[in-house]
This record gives C-alpha cells, sequence and structure tokens, in this order.
C-alpha cells in the first residue's frame, strides 16, 4: 500500500492505481470527458488535470488524473488555482469546438470559462470532441468498426472508407458511451438507423418492446430462435422468479 | 565469409589494411543527397570513365568511392583526393579530365577548385586548412565523407566493429558503467542519460527486450541523421548491437523516415553485409550472443519522432503518441521493455566502448560531454553539416566555422531545436550550445537544428510559419494541441496580415502557455515554443504587428513601406531588374527611387541590394 494524500486527507492506495479511482475512493470528483469505466483509458480530453507534488524532488507538475499511476508517496491537489486555470484553458478550447454540446457548456459554466470570440468558431453544430470512446466501445466489443481518420484540426471519426460500416450490429454502444451525444441513432417502427444503416429490431417476448437488433442477437446466441428472446429487464425479472421458487 | 571470433576479425581488419595501402590514388567522391542534387552521380561516373580512358583499372590502380556527405554541402558537389587529401569544391563532371589530367596522374593541384578562405583570401589546398572544418570535432561523422557506406570493408579498416569485439569481452554491467561514466546523454534532443536508461532495461526481467533506433528526422532544415543513416550506417548499427548485447536483446528495430531512400538504401546493404559477415545473426563473432535487426519505414508523419507515437507506429498502427507515464524501459515495444535512442546516440556507443569513456568525457563540459552534430543553415554563408563538441557558442558556429551571415547583413536570430525549438536573438550569441544552457534561455538543443536568420526575418511571420507546420504535423487526439495549435495559427495569421485585434498577442501568449502545460505529448508540449520564445526576445515586433499592422522587417505584405537610402543607393539597378510590379524606377549610378502605388511588398528588392540601401518605413510615412 501506498500512503498518499488528496487534498490534504490522507490514504491509502495499492501501488499503480490511478489517481482518479483514488480520488473517487475519497469522494473527490475530478471532471472527465475521454473517461469511461468500461473502456481502457486514453487520456486524450486533457480535462482531468490534477496537480501531484514529488516529496523527494519537491516540485509540483500537473498530469491526468484517469492515467496517472501512483506509484510512490505522492499529494495530489485536485482544485487549487493551477488545476482550475489548466482545466479551464482545456474546457475554452472543447467549446470553441463544440460549442453546442452541453456537457462542455455545463463545465464551462461551471468553470466560468469565457468562450474565445467568433473568429475562432468554425463549424458551430460539431459536437463531436473526438475523445474515441465510441471507437473503444466498438473494439472492446469485438467489431472494430469506426476509427480516427485525418490528423490534427482534421482527425474525425468515421466507419471504414466513410461508408456504412459492413460489421456493424446496430447495438448502438458506441453512442451510448458518447459524452456529447454526438452520434444520431434514430428508432422507429420497429428499425434502428445508425452510421447509415437500418437495423430490425427484435420484440421482448414478454413485455413486447423492442429491445436489440436481430444481427446484434445473432451474433450473441447463433443458435437461439430470436424471438423467444427477453430484453434485459424481463431476464433480470424472470431470473428473480426463478430464484424466488427455488427459495420457497 | 563469416567472421567467427574478435581474433578473427582483428586478422581480417590487418590483410585489408594491407591490401587498401598498395592503392596508389583514391578519389572520394561525396553522394550525400546534398551533393547529389548537384551532380555528383554524374561527376563520378566520369571519373570512371576517365579512368578507362587512360588505361586504369579501378580498384587495382586507382580507387573511386561514393562516399557519405563531407559536410560542407554549400560548396558542393565536393571531391576529395588522396593520398595528398586535396579538396574539390564545386565540381563538374566537365572538369573531370582536367583532375584526371593534372591532380591524378601529374600530381598537380587545380587551384580554381580549392576553397577559398574569404578572410585571408587564400586558396586552402585540404580539409584542414578551411576554417569550416578547423573548428569541428569529427567523431560522429568521423568516417562520413572518408567511407563508401556500401563497403563494409571501408569501414572495417577503419576499426569498425572493433568495439562490438571489445564489449564481447566485458560483462553487461561493465558496458553499462562505461556508457554511464561517458555521460553520453540521448542525442534525439531529450538528454537523458543513456547509460542510465540501459540500466533500468537491463533490471527489468523480461523474457523480451528490444533496441530501437530513432531515425525519424522531421525537423525542416535538418539532415544530421539523414547523413550518418547514408554515409556511415555501420556506425548505428554497431552501436545497437552493443546496446543489446548489454540490456539482454534479441531483436531490434530502426525507424527510418520513407522520404529518405538513400539512408533505406544503406541501411538495408549495411544490415545484410553485418550479417553475411556474422556480426548479426546467431552466434555473433562466436561469442553465442543472438541478434538482428529490422527497418520498419515511417510514414512521413514528423510526430513519429516522438518515442511513444514512434513505438505506436512500428507495432502497426497509426503514428499517435500514448501518454507517457511509465517509462518505455520498463512497458515499450509490445508491452516488453524498449530501449530507443537516436540513430547518433548509437553511432557514439563503438567509439566510447573502443576508446574508453574517459576519452569521451574530456571533450565538451560537464554535465555535456562528448559532440553533437548539427544541420547549421538558413542565411549563413556556410551551410552544412557541423560536428562540435558540446559547449561550443552560437557565435562560434555560425561566425567562425558557418563564415557569418550571408551578404553580411546583420544577424537578427538563430533558431535552435527545429519547429519545437526557440529563436535566440544576437545578444545570446554566446551562450554554449548544450542540453541544459538552451533550455534555460527559453530553446532547446533539440536534435541539432540550427537556423540563421537575418534582419530580413519577421519573428512574427517566423512563429507563424512553425505553428502552421506544427498544426499541419499535429496528429489530433489530444485537445489543448489539436484546438490549440489552430487557434494560434489564426491569430498568428491574423496578425501577419494586419487584421489583428486590440489584446491577440496577450491572448496568444495565454493559449500558448497553456497548451505547453496541458497537451499530452512532446510535440504540444513543446509546440508554443516558437511563439513564446519569439515573444520573450522580440516583443516590439508583436506590438507593432498587432497596435500599428507594421512589419518593421519588411516581409508580410501590406504592412510596410519602403524607400531607398540615397547615401547608400549606388544606382546599380539590381533591384529595378528585380522587381516584378517595375515600381522601382532610375538612372543607372544614380539614386533609385520606389513607386509605392505600384509596390506590392514581396520584398525582392530587400533582398537584392547589396547595399543594404532599402529602408522599410512605417506606412504613409514619407
Amino acid at each position: 500500500m501506498i500512503e498518499i494524500t488528496i487534498d490534504g486527507i490522507k490514504t491509502e492506495v495499492l501501488e499503480n492505481t490511478k489517481i482518479l479511482e483514488a480520488a473517487k475512493g475519497l469522494g473527490i470528483e475530478i471532471p472527465t470527458l475521454c473517461h469511461h469505466e468500461a473502456l481502457p483509458p486514453d487520456g486524450n480530453c486533457r480535462v482531468c488535470q490534477v496537480e501531484i507534488y514529488d516529496r523527494e524532488k519537491k516540485k509540483g507538475k500537473l498530469a491526468i488524473a484517469c492515467m496517472y499511476p501512483i506509484r510512490k508517496p505522492i499529494d495530489i491537489f485536485t482544485d487549487n488555482e493551477k488545476v482550475r486555470d489548466a482545466r479551464k484553458s482545456v474546457i475554452r478550447l472543447h467549446l470553441n469546438r463544440c460549442p453546442q454540446a452541453k456537457i462542455i457548456q455545463d463545465l464551462a459554466e461551471e468553470y466560468g470559462v469565457e468562450p474565445l470570440d467568433e473568429r475562432f468558431v468554425e463549424e458551430n453544430d460539431d459536437i463531436c470532441i473526438r475523445c474515441g470512446r465510441c471507437v473503444r466501445a466498438c473494439e472492446a466489443l469485438g467489431n472494430n468498426c469506426l476509427s480516427f481518420s485525418g490528423r490534427g484540426w482534421d482527425r474525425e471519426i468515421v466507419p471504414p472508407f466513410n461508408e456504412p460500416p459492413e460489421g456493424c450490429l446496430g447495438c448502438a454502444a458506441c453512442a451510448e458511451v458518447c459524452p456529447t451525444g454526438a452520434i444520431k441513432v434514430d428508432e422507429k417502427d420497429g428499425f434502428r438507423e445508425i452510421w447509415g444503416r437500418k437495423f430490425r429490431l427484435a420484440k421482448c417476448s414478454r413485455c413486447n418492446e423492442y429491445y436489440a437488433t436481430e444481427e446484434y442477437l445473432k451474433k450473441l446466441n447463433p443458435d437461439e430462435i430470436v424471438e423467444i428472446n427477453l430484453c434485459p429487464r424481463c431476464k433480470k425479472a424472470e431470473e428473480a422468479k426463478r430464484i424466488g421458487n427455488i427459495i420457497q | 565469409m563469416i567472421l567467427t571470433s574478435p581474433a578473427d576479425l582483428e586478422k581480417y581488419r590487418r590483410d585489408l589494411s594491407d591490401r587498401k595501402t598498395d592503392l596508389k590514388m583514391r578519389v572520394r567522391v561525396c553522394a550525400g543527397t546534398g551533393c547529389l542534387a548537384g551532380g555528383s552521380k554524374s561527376v563520378y561516373e566520369a571519373f570512371l570513365k576517365e579512368a578507362e580512358k587512360h588505361g586504369m583499372k579501378t580498384g587495382i590502380d586507382f580507387a573511386a568511392d561514393k562516399t557519405g556527405c563531407h559536410g560542407f554541402c554549400e560548396n558542393g558537389p565536393i571531391v576529395q583526393i588522396d593520398p595528398q587529401n586535396i579538396f574539390y569544391q564545386h565540381v563538374k563532371s566537365e572538369d573531370v579530365p582536367e583532375i584526371f589530367e593534372k591532380t591524378i596522374i601529374g600530381g598537380e593541384t587545380i587551384e580554381k577548385l580549392l576553397y577559398r578562405d574569404q578572410k585571408t583570401k587564400k586558396r586552402c589546398r585540404n580539409e584542414e586548412n578551411i576554417p569550416f572544418y578547423i573548428h569541428q570535432k569529427r567523431i560522429v561523422l568521423e568516417n562520413c565523407g572518408h567511407i563508401d557506406p556500401a563497403d563494409i570493408n571501408d569501414y572495417i579498416v577503419k576499426g569498425g566493429y572493433g568495439g562490438l569485439s571489445k564489449a564481447l569481452f566485458m560483462k553487461p554491467e561493465e558496458i553499462i558503467e562505461e556508457i554511464i561514466r561517458s555521460e553520453l546523454r540521448g542525442r534525439g534532443g531529450g538528454g537523458f542519460p543513456t547509460g542510465i536508461k540501459w540500466k533500468s532495461a537491463l533490471e527489468v526481467k523480461s523474457d523480451r527486450k528490444y533496441v530501437v533506433a530513432n531515425g525519424d528526422e522531421g525537423d525542416p532544415g535538418a539532415f544530421m541523421n539523414r547523413s550518418l543513416m547514408e554515409g556511415d550506417p555501420h556506425s548505428i548499427i554497431e552501436g545497437m548491437i552493443i546496446g543489446a548485447y548489454a540490456t539482454g536483446s534479441f531483436e531490434g528495430h530502426i525507424y527510418v523516415r520513407n522520404e529518405y531512400p538513400l539512408a533505406l538504401t544503406n541501411l538495408n546493404l549495411a544490415l545484410k553485409k553485418a550479417r553475411d559477415y556474422g556480426f548479426l545473426g546467431k552466434n555473433i563473432l562466436g561469442s553465442g550472443f543472438d541478434f538482428d535487426i529490422q527497418i520498419t519505414r515511417g510514414g512521413g508523419a514528423f510526430v513519429c519522432g516522438e518515442s511513444t507515437a514512434l513505438i505506436t507506429s512500428i507495432e502497426g498502427f497509426a503514428g499517435v503518441p500514448r501518454v507517457k507515464y511509465i517509462r518505455s524501459t520498463e512497458k515499450g515495444l509490445w508491452d516488453a521493455p524498449a530501449v530507443l535512442n537516436n540513430v547518433e546516440t548509437w553511432a557514439n556507443i563503438p567509439k566510447i566502448i573502443l576508446r574508453g569513456s574517459d576519452w569521451y568525457s574530456d571533450i565538451g563540459t560537464e554535465n555535456n560531454t562528448g559532440t553533437k552534430v548539427f544541420s547549421l543553415v538558413g542565411k549563413v554563408k556556410n551551410s552544412g553539416l557541423v560536428e562540435v563538441p558540446l559547449g561550443t557558442t552560437l557565435r562560434n558556429i555560425i561566425f567562425e566555422i558557418g563564415g557569418g551571415v550571408i551578404n553580411n547583413r546583420e544577424f537578427k536570430a538563430v533558431q535552435t531545436g527545429g519547429p519545437s525549438g526557440g529563436c535566440l536573438p544576437a545578444d545570446k550569441l554566446d551562450t554554449p550550445v548544450d542540453f541544459d544552457s538552451l533550455k534555460k534561455e527559453g530553446s532547446m538543443m533539440g536534435s541539432g537544428g540550427i537556423i540563421v536568420m537575418d534582419d530580413h526575418t519577421c519573428m512574427v511571420n517566423v512563429a507563424c510559419y512553425f505553428i502552421d507546420f506544427l498544426a499541419e504535423e499535429c496528429c489530433g487526439k489530444c485537445a489543448p494541441c489539436r484546438e490549440g495549435l489552430r487557434a494560434m495559427q489564426k491569430l498568428l495569421h491574423g496578425l501577419t496580415s494586419g487584421k489583428a485585434k486590440p489584446g491577440d498577442t496577450l491572448l496568444l501568449r495565454d493559449i500558448a502557455e497553456h497548451v505547453k502545460e496541458t497537451a499530452l505529448c512532446g510535440l504540444g508540449q513543446t509546440a508554443a515554443n516558437p511563439v513564446l520564445s519569439t515573444m520573450k526576445y522580440f516583443p516590439e515586433e508583436y506590438e507593432e504587428h498587432e497596435r500599428e499592422g507594421f512589419c518593421r522587417a519588411g516581409v508580410c505584405p501590406d504592412m510596410y513601406s519602403l524607400e531607398i537610402d540615397p547615401e547608400l543607393c549606388t544606382g546599380c539597378g539590381a533591384c529595378a531588374k528585380i522587381c516584378p510590379a517595375e515600381a522601382i524606377s532610375g538612372e543607372i549610378k544614380m539614386v533609385h527611387n520606389i513607386d509605392m502605388s505600384r509596390c506590392v511588398t514581396c520584398g525582392s528588392c530587400i533582398d537584392t541590394c547589396r547595399f543594404n540601401a532599402i529602408d522599410v518605413v512605417r506606412r504613409g510615412k514619407k
């Protein structure tokens, strides 16, 4: 165990614990955008800045909480002037790119960020912050239908060749993890449209509600007939009933 | 032929040396990139043809070698003739019959092909008399220009692979101790002590370890690594073998940019030869140690020179940096420990092992030992490849070796360390060039680019150029670099086109400072340096651009007016001739005049005038 302090509070953590996790354990909140608990960290949004003070070197420096592994006793500051100043500058740049993204607007308000003037705004309706949570989610699910293309300012997230992706199951995990709601999902009349593809939705045999695309269910259970499947909520309810019966 | 032991190698070396000294005449034609562009290939071919005409057998009566860069690129194509060591410059293929007749057969020197010292007005017969070379100390470049990089025997005759055979008798810990004592620091610009890096890699337990050479030189105007890879590839390979042996690695990678075709050819050839001779592969020199190297070609992204992006690229992914809180000696390539050094660092290794750490640490200054190769370019008389001990001052490099500013214009600034380095003004010329001193002044040594600028250089425009370059090369992964560089670009373009708003300079500084603090990788963290260093040393230029729309250097279009100084104008007419807008008029030998209503402010006349008679003035003023 390694002894550290976060904002003056002493605590002990296992070696290689990330600052974000350690702070969470103490109920200290650090803002994040590109971080998602279920996905590998990437450290690209740069919002979760904290200051770490090295006791040996007697020097403080900025680090990102989502990826900094704690390996020796250090003092961490999550809300001092330097940290707030760094976060403010990062949020201002995000706000300039995505002035319409709700989560960015909220952060800007919380941190009192003044936006750059209108000369800097280029695409008013762009709400993608290029964090790649969608890319990582699709990769984690084994589909790899999304990736980055272009570089610098032109970096964007696209399916291969910018065409409706063939391997896509329409699971919409990408949209689910997107922090700004930049990925469009349309559901209507038993169909789901995403990334330019249309998927037929399956109904839950118990509650009769649409709950997943047929492609997705086929991939999960290639042998089972789709119709008898249950939505996650009903599956839980059925399972609870079964266990209840056993106990009785 | 496989050499099976260090003793075997030494015997082979002796036999080669005997054979080589039998040769009477040897012509060394520079086939570095600069000279090749100047036509040195046809010069080389002309020598072969001429030899045939005189009934001489190449390789027996006389040898003609295509060598790597001789360094003095400004005066290429360069031909040197042994054993007299005669140095000919600006050689054309038409000169070859005369060289053959007079020098090779007759033994005389051709005066007009010799370099003329601009200070003493004397012709210099060989390298040792030319000021450009006198102030240099060539260790890494020792063989460059002296050996044929395609011939491993040339390298062996010069003592090549002697460092390796010595290292094979040492324990890994002893080798590392020797490197630590030499105080060699990473030549890519990071300046991390090489020996310490190796030590931490040795201490990590892992069944796989890698050594990696960074040859992804991408700085505009830089060609140090290129010349080394082209001119002396075996020195890099030998260094890597020693490094692998010392850290317990079996596999090496050299990462070379695809834009360096000659470097790729020569490295590939060198690897093949090294395998043929038993320096690479199984059981190297009979020691039981196995090691081989492969080449990865970069796709041309500047960011791949950054260590984590380079590693990602070798792994087969798009070259994008990773967050680097864990050192690559612990978790680098394919999650295994990797020792990543610049090609120049690797090339130093065999020499340190062979001649000892004391010899090496005596060169340079405290904490900054050894030499460093620089590419000296820009508005300097002697452009070229320069190697000096660390601690040599900027003044020495620019004025003694470089010969001063072109057209004897006024020196204004020197940019060191590539696009992410900084610009230093004239009063910093006595700064010693090393890792720490330049950093203290707000610039850095980087991998060794030195760009000299004269008074006709606008510092805001320079910052704009580098930020444009970096914005283009930014990978776009992290927000501060991606969005921040774009915003900085807009502000700088506003400043250089007279469209800036009050407060833009302050805003620019604010964004620059924050990008430096919050960006993910080395590129982003240093991207603001061109802005911050020019602002620090030339604040008045930013102020004039923002407040008055005035560019004192006469560079930013429509932001200045021109006047001809009647005291200085000689009426030579050169400015009138070059002016594309026919805005300059005047009788020959009479003071000329500029019609500002026609002038397009291209600045050609300023560059052309040899008498500095064209003054840049504020607009609307007479």
